[in-house]
């Protein structure tokens, strides 16, 4: 059973895990790697991330959040420069607000899809507030203001389009001193060789060396040890488990259905289990430490 | 426009040959009573107990219980997608059950779980991520739309009455509550957190949907409570949605309510301080909407950390003297217990396993560090150890009983500016998550026992659902292999479980009929009803 995070990662180089918390979902969802098997609602960014690029995922994402129509990217690209030199010094880079307010929320900005009412506001401008107007500007060029704005919004509330910044803040020799310390006691020397050319981008690194994927093999599976009622013992793979039945797949490839009666014992086993351990008290300087370090071997 | 499309696609669609739909009315005075024979309110009564006095069915007779109907949402389409799960609490009037998920309303036969008719609507936004149900005041029945419509309705045929757009769409507001009903007022909260706009609850008359009152979850101009906030702006795109009910002390006529997380979500740069009144429990004056205390369970919160889960109300002697007192198994993963009538504290103590505090204020907040709150490296804290599922209070065993889930995840900040905008942060479970259900005695914060449910699935951080307790010792919820089971409330041993065709997604109610003991349970797309086989 891989887990569904790693899906995603070997599925379309999901550039980020998607927003760990859908507020009312996280409730169900939480972080992303919430299991689309179960009855939860796959929630707003996560469910696109599964098997989708980032385009589909921030698509996907748009339309679970109910947002407008889509922003022209190439207009917004060519508002940019236009909006750093006019708008900027009162609104912000982003317009996330300065001197002037955040147009994030902007009841104009919210009320206009692709500038037809944008353009008009922008030539006239708001005197009585101190915006001035930019009539002075072609239209093409406001028009080009308003997606870049509507752009803005879309960065801001579609979690769909975020991404990680640069998160290699870690001292790569202090992460080869706590890997040599703490890691060599399971793993065998050169274990690590080459390490981060099995990861797309340096987060999906730190969450695979932190929480290592089970791999297709099932080399990392959990396993059981059932002994039934009638005193046979069944050995293998644990493929379901709850209070009243557990499935195993033995060595022989067979699948064994065992209803847990209080004479039947069970006990598991998960070879992640010193991972565990580790990330119960994995401190978040070693963390950056070590993928650091880990980022070097490729 | 907008309205105008929307007023032309809401339609009552009348079932197959008219069933002979009982009139259904409800005396006021009897809305949020211990349910017997009705469920009158989202929680059952006022107190979010959801607690039965109901004695029929016991830990001797549980494992006679059978499936008895089973009402299957068919033929509504994908909810943009996704499919419908049922994440309401059901309402009970007249043998009359009202069920929702978002933009559709199900009144069914209580006896036979036929549909009786069916309203829905076409949104122009929102989100659809859930529906909790419905309020109900003499005849009328209040729904919300997602995209923020209160929509009154007549109980017994479904016809719309009147509808009230209440927050805007647009600005990433969405409703997904069930409206509380509270002598002549309809308390209404509302969701959404992706465009740091203020949260609100807002009463409106339930004859003529006349706003009454608004209460805002950040302080306004001139409020010292301001000083919580770096200025005003950021105090109004300060978020604390209101979007789960909240409970009542008809005595005290104080409305309990708790508001959701902080905006930016995940970013606490751009707001030093604690940031009030998100993340709080709020008493507010059930007439007039003023604030009587607050107790801030998340100060300056940037994990998400929603403080909407039930506040329960309940009353105990402690040092021979009674007290009416609130607590909350909160999302932060700590345990509270305030006096009701001041707020102040008695418990607040962690339920799950975390260490992202350095200690308490003299006000019993817990005090965050630093260091934890998300970073652009990423930063390793608690998943959310509770979620809007309800937990119960046993008035027999003085227990208070909640699924929660202990684990881990490395929390990123995506947004690093001094102005940031949004959830800006986003971020990874890590290791296993525990799911559990804790019995929490809650004058000590102390579990009297815990089960542990089995997972294989590394939990999916998934929190379990809602609990209902019975005076006959029971203790009902569902675990995420499609279970529903019944414990003993004092001990925590499995009597009884059935395994359904999806996991429990709903609030449980019970009630009698006909003479009956009946437990409802939603999982999925489906509505089960169970009594004992005679």
């Amino acid at each position: 059973m891989r887990h569904p995070f790693l899906i995603a990662i070997s599925a379309g180089g999901l550039a980020l895990l998607a927003a760990i918390a859908i507020s009312q979902e996280t409730q169900n969802a939480a972080p992303p790697s919430n299991a689309p098997k179960t009855n939860t609602t796959p929630a707003g960014g996560s469910r696109a991330g599964f098997n989708g690029t980032p385009e589909q995922r921030a698509a996907a994402t748009r339309v679970f959040l109910g947002l407008g129509s889509e922003p022209d990217k190439a207009a917004a690209a060519r508002g940019a420069p236009i909006f750093q030199q006019n708008c900027a010094f009162c609104h912000g880079s982003q317009a996330h607000g300065a001197e002037g307010p955040s147009l994030i929320t902007s009841d104009v900005v919210l009320g206009d899809e692709h500038g037809e009412h944008l353009v008009g506001f922008l030539k006239s401008g708001r005197p009585e507030k101190g915006m001035p107007s930019f009539a002075g500007l072609p239209d093409d060029q406001l028009k080009d203001i308003a997606e870049f704005l509507h752009l803005q919004v879309e960065e801001v509330a579609n979690r769909g389009t975020y991404h990680v910044l640069n998160i290699l803040v870690g001292d790569a020799s202090k992460g080869q001193t706590y890997v040599a310390a703490k890691c060599m006691s399971c793993h065998t020397a050169g274990a690590f060789d080459h390490f981060a050319s099995k990861f797309r981008s340096p987060d999906q690194l730190q969450r695979g060396w932190v929480w290592p994927t089970r791999p297709a093999d099932k080399s990392l599976a959990i396993t059981a040890t059932v002994k039934t009622a009638d005193g046979a013992t069944i050995s293998g793979r644990v493929t379901q488990v709850s209070d009243f039945r557990i499935t195993l797949v033995g060595s022989d490839g067979q699948t064994h259905i065992v209803d847990r009666t209080p004479a039947v014992d069970v006990q598991m086993k998960d070879p992640l289990a010193p991972h565990q351990a580790m990330i119960m008290t994995l401190k978040n300087d070693d963390m950056h430490h070590v993928t650091a370090y880990l980022e070097t071997l490729k | 426009m907008r309205l105008a499309t929307a007023l032309c696609a809401a339609v009552v669609a009348l079932v197959g040959p008219a069933l002979a739909a009982p009139n259904v009315s409800v005396d006021p005075n009897a809305i949020g009573k211990p349910p017997i024979d009705n469920w009158t309110t989202f929680n059952g009564d006022y107190t979010g107990q959801r607690y039965s006095t109901l004695i029929q069915i016991t830990p001797a007779n549980v494992n006679q219980i059978a499936q008895q109907w089973v009402y299957k949402i068919t033929n509504l389409g994908g909810q943009r997608g996704a499919a419908p799960v049922i994440k309401c609490t059901p309402l009970l009037v007249n043998g009359v059950l009202y069920i929702t998920i978002p933009d559709h309303l199900f009144a069914l036969d209580a006896r036979t779980g036929k549909e009786l008719w069916r309203y829905d609507w076409v949104d122009h936004g929102g989100h659809l991520i859930g529906q909790r149900g419905v309020g109900i005041w003499k005849s009328t029945v209040y729904f919300l739309a997602p995209d923020n419509w209160l929509i009154a309705l007549d109980a017994t045929t479904g016809k719309e009455l009147w509808r009230k757009n209440f927050a805007d769409a647009r600005k990433q507001y969405f409703s997904t509550s069930a409206p509380l009903v509270v002598k002549d007022h309809v308390i209404v909260g509302v969701g959404g957190d992706a465009m740091d706009m203020p949260g609100f609850l807002d009463s409106f008359d339930p004859v003529t949907g006349n706003l009454q009152w608004t209460w805002w979850s950040t302080p306004r101009t001139g409020d010292p409570v301001l000083k919580t906030w770096p200025n005003e702006a950021t105090s109004q795109h300060g978020g604390g949605m209101t979007w789960m009910p909240g409970t009542y002390d008809p005595e005290l006529n104080l409305l309990f309510w708790p508001t959701g997380n902080t905006n930016p979500v995940f970013a606490g740069q751009g707001r030093p301080g604690a940031n009030l009144w998100t993340e709080s429990l709020v008493a507010l004056d059930a007439d007039s909407g003023k604030l009587k205390w607050y107790f801030q369970v998340s100060p300056h919160d940037t994990h998400d950390f929603d403080n909407t889960t039930a506040p329960i109300l309940f009353d105990k002697v402690i040092d021979g003297r009674p007290r009416k007192l609130v607590s909350q198994a909160a999302r932060n993963g700590f345990f509270v217990t305030l006096d009701r009538v001041t707020g102040k504290y008695l418990v607040v103590k962690p339920f799950v396993p975390l260490d992202y505090y350095s200690g308490l204020s003299p006000q019993g907040e817990p005090i965050p560090i630093p260091d934890k709150d998300p970073s652009v490296g990423g930063s390793i804290n608690i998943v959310n150890a509770t979620n809007w599922e309800a937990p119960s209070y046993s008035r027999r065993t003085g227990l208070f009983y909640v699924n929660a889930v202990e684990g881990l995840a490395i929390y990123y900040l995506t947004d690093d500016s001094a102005h940031p905008s949004g959830y800006s942060g986003t971020g990874a479970t890590i290791g296993l998550s525990r799911r559990v259900l804790k019995a929490i005695d809650p004058l000590t914060g102390r579990s009297v026992w815990i089960h542990e449910y089995p997972n294989l699935n590394n939990a999916a951080t998934t929190v379990g659902p809602s609990i209902l307790t019975t005076a006959a010792n029971l203790l009902i919820t569902g675990d995420d292999q499609k279970n529903l089971i019944i414990y003993s409330a004092d001990k925590g041993d499995v009597l009884w479980h059935h395994e359904m065709t999806a996991n429990q997604s709903d609030g449980l109610i019970t009630y009698m009929l006909d003479g009956k003991q009946w437990i409802l349970a939603g999982a999925g797309d489906s509505l089960y009803a169970y009594s004992l086989n005679k």
